[in-house]
């Protein structure tokens, strides 16, 4: 190879060299997006399945207060307003809440139930007793501490308070079975206090029916999310 | 017989003793492992070691110390409550290790709010055998915080209220302290808290002692 020939040679691997050096942080980039997409549109698909109700586009849309984590250090909550169609009856606005709070906010971080967690049935009793019962992963994926167990039950507890005043005290079931502590620490034995002055039950307590077309609707329908407040 | 001159002497009143024991409970232990962090760290092994920090400082303090469990064992709940239901003047400490709050910081939790049961019998009912404890709790768990928050920066002042169940079935003064965190990457922060969480809370338990009216028979109403 001429003197000439090898100049060009290492011209053109330092321009290769640093097209790689440039490219490769990109590409790692697009396949960790790409790898969350996958995992997000599995949670997703996940999530219609187990949840087949509940949002009907002919209830009346009204401001929901969804309790996420505030992001301050002390653990605690902060309310967040989120446009929602809501039914009037008690259960199925239930339903709509929660799955709303089990799809999280749009800050990730301000979590405060497993993502892969989904609500499999609620229940009303006629003394204001709710029954929830939710999906393994809500125990085997929250964070095993007081704290932050805690926090996952305040804030469906808060969240029902905002936005089902028939509810006194909710029980919480995993998989449908009782279970001691939620992931080793918070009682779960318990019903926990909701409100303790609920309204009255509506009369009519049969579930509101929904149209036969509507019922497999998943959860997934746009909800629009506001920015938690400047507020504790 | 003896024979004895005189009138005989009536016996001495016993004194209702004061506060003196103290059952320390590290949390999960066996196949429960607790909270675990990334790096291996796990909270059953942790709270262990606090325990035995947290002893050697309460003895200091004059108090007797019965452990829950001394190794890997794992308790139920209620066995472990059992244990401090059976004493007379005593309160009950359990240890946690958190996977969340910032790292260097501690918090006391009492039992919130349980409906007392109305009974005739005096007896406490079990499910909730923390109900008639809860205001001396709340000032345990006070005492132990406002020690915590001085040596922890960014530690809470007062006790926080939760459904701790190991808390419910426990008829003594009782608190849960719980340390953050798991996620610390090098296990050494944590064993730097250790005498300064043993400290507080032995300090507390110290500086509640006077205000502890022992009930007359273990499982009494204070």
């Amino acid at each position: 190879m001429t003197p000439r020939w090898r100049l060009w040679f290492l011209v053109a691997l330092v321009i290769a060299v640093a097209i790689a050096a440039i490219y490769l942080p990109i590409l790692r980039r697009n396949i960790r997006q790409a790898a969350k997409l996958q995992q997000r549109s599995e949670e997703q698909a996940r999530r219609e399945l187990t949840q087949p109700t509940v949002i009907n586009p002919g209830d009346p849309r009204v401001k929901a207060k969804l309790f996420w984590a505030s992001g301050a250090a002390d653990g605690t909550l902060a309310p967040v307003t989120v446009e929602l169609p809501l039914s009037s009856d008690p259960v199925l606005r239930s339903k709509q809440v929660l799955n709303t709070l089990l799809a999280g906010p749009v800050d990730t971080e301000a979590r405060t139930l497993p993502p892969d967690a989904a609500l499999l049935a609620f229940y009303l009793l006629p003394d204001g007793t709710a029954i929830s019962d939710f999906s393994e992963a809500l125990a085997t994926s929250t964070p095993s501490g007081i704290e932050s167990e805690q926090m996952a039950a305040d804030s469906l507890t808060k969240t029902l308070e905002a936005n089902v005043p028939q509810i006194r005290r909710l029980k919480i079931l995993i998989h449908g079975q009782e279970v001691e502590t939620l992931a080793g620490h918070l009682d779960l034995s318990q019903p926990f206090i909701v409100s303790s002055n609920p309204a009255p039950m509506p009369r009519a307590s049969a579930p509101a029916q929904v149209p036969e077309q509507q019922k497999l609707t998943p959860v997934a329908a746009p909800v629009k999310l506001t920015a938690p407040p400047n507020q504790p | 017989m003896p024979v004895t001159g005189g009138a005989p002497q009536a016996p001495p009143t016993p004194q209702p003793p004061g506060l003196n024991i103290v059952v320390l409970d590290p949390a999960h232990g066996g196949t429960d492992l607790g909270a675990r962090g990334t790096g291996g760290i796990r909270e059953s092994d942790i709270v262990l070691e606090f325990a035995a920090q947290v002893r050697g400082a309460l003895e200091a303090q004059g108090f007797q110390v019965i452990q829950t469990r001394q190794g890997n064992a794992n308790p139920s709940f209620d066995d472990r409550s059992a244990m401090a239901n059976a004493q007379r003047g005593a309160i009950f400490v359990t240890l946690h290790i958190a996977t969340t709050g910032v790292a260097g910081t501690a918090r006391v939790y009492v039992m919130n709010d349980l409906p007392l049961a109305a009974d005739s019998t005096g007896l406490i009912p079990w499910d909730r055998a923390q109900a008639p404890f809860l205001s001396l709790s709340r000032k345990l768990g006070d005492l132990v915080e406002g020690n915590l928050a001085q040596r922890f920066k960014g530690s809470p002042t007062f006790a926080q209220t939760a459904s701790v169940r190991q808390l419910r079935t426990t008829a003594a003064p009782a608190i849960a302290v719980e340390v953050s965190s798991v996620t610390v990457e090098d296990r050494a922060e944590l064993d730097h808290m250790a005498p300064g969480v043993a400290d507080a809370i032995a300090r507390g338990a110290a500086a509640f002692r006077p205000s502890y009216i022992v009930p007359t028979n273990p499982g009494e109403r204070p």
